[in-house]
């Protein structure tokens, strides 16, 4: 049966999004720990399915200023992939590449913009890759773009890009940790209603 | 400014004689505000999409079209006068630029066409708008006035 929408997923399910989750993320982890040469564990993977004005606050307000790096899933499956990333988490990534920590976002220049985003594409490119070859689809991404922001109004891209069939949107959410700190930077996954339900058959739990 | 009333997304308020309306962080949504300087009745709704497809009547803030005419013949109802009122509005942002991918975003342009629609055929003169380019935006919008300001990510916030 084809799932209409994100509430009428049952708890197996849900379950293996999360693991999913925690598949991609890892991959992500073990890309980026190479990119920066630091020991990277993640946190468990968390499956949410929020009220828009909900999702504002799980990123920490909408107000809150973020680098956000953005991909469009096309293929086999369709979505969006959002990795938002900290000012604490920046300044460790240019370090770990011999730039100079930034005081504030403004005085990002044009090098650590796109060294920012392909940080993002990495961590999104290693994640989709996992999940791509788990499911053993074709997953086609985007060119990466960024945008320093408030984080309501980047979240707000795949709300708006799938609002006219939801009212909520699925969340699946990563968190990093660099050296045992827990660095806030949210990794994010919202699949569209139709390729969601086609990945849950491909892995075997669509509903009967 | 003590005394501010938050809209969501999607979402609806009015208020009357003081106190100020808010919603945070419009990236490719628009805010529209309509006041009535007689009444001192504020009104605000946070928009997502232009045009709403036939049977959605569960959420009409969700749409410029629907959302703007049901929170003008609310304040009617309130005791507004039409030809009193005059709207503001901000918001409809392109926040990410996809290189190969030009109609990714392009939801913003299009609300913003169509809230303007919407208030021409309403007859509701724009008095003021904040509207465009690729930056995030908070509104806030004063029952006192009918005044609007807009703040934005490192830079002071505009009236108009």
């Amino acid at each position: 049966m084809q799932i209409k929408n994100y509430e009428e997923l049952n708890f197996t399910q849900i379950d293996v999004l999360r693991e999913i989750g925690n598949i991609g993320s890892g991959n992500a982890a073990t890309a980026l720990s190479g990119v920066v040469n630091k020991r990277i564990n993640m946190s468990v993977t968390d499956v949410k399915i929020l009220d828009y004005n909900d999702a504002m606050d799980m990123v920490g307000g909408p107000e809150l200023i973020v680098a956000g790096v953005i991909v469009k899933l096309s293929g086999d499956m369709e979505g969006i992939m959002l990795y938002l990333g900290k000012l604490e988490f920046i300044n460790m990534v240019l370090e770990s590449i011999s730039l100079d920590p930034v005081e504030s976002y403004d005085e990002l220049s044009e090098l650590e913009l796109s060294s920012v985003t392909e940080i993002g594409n990495i961590l999104i490119s290693s994640y989709m890759n996992a999940i791509a070859s788990l499911a053993d689809i074709n997953i086609k991404l985007s060119v990466p773009a960024i945008a320093v922001n408030m984080a309501g109004a980047i979240l707000s891209v795949p709300m708006v890009e799938y609002s006219y069939t939801a009212n909520k949107i699925m969340i699946i959410d990563a968190n990093f940790m660099f050296d045992g700190k827990e660095i806030c930077s949210d990794l994010i996954l919202v699949p569209d209603i139709n390729s969601l339900s086609f990945l849950l058959k491909k892995l075997g739990v669509a509903d009967e | 400014m003590s005394n501010m009333t938050s809209v969501g997304i999607s979402d609806m308020k009015i208020i009357k004689g003081n106190g100020c309306l808010i919603t945070y962080a419009l990236g490719s949504c628009v805010g529209i505000c309509i006041y009535d300087s007689r009444t001192k009745l504020a009104g605000m709704v946070h928009i997502m999409l232009p045009n709403a497809p036939n049977g959605d009547n569960a959420n009409p803030y969700k749409y410029a079209d629907v959302g703007i005419k049901n929170m003008i013949s609310k304040m009617i109802s309130m005791g507004a006068v039409k030809s009193n009122l005059f709207a503001k509005i901000a918001g409809g942002a392109k926040m990410f630029e996809i290189f190969d991918d030009n109609a990714f975003g392009n939801i913003g342009k299009r609300n913003i066409i169509t809230v303007k629609d919407v208030l021409q055929g309403e007859r509701i003169p724009i008095k003021g708008e904040q509207v465009g380019a690729n930056y995030a935006r908070t509104l806030l919008f004063c029952a006192e006035n009918g005044e609007a300001k807009v703040r934005t990510a490192g830079s002071k916030e505009t009236i108009f």
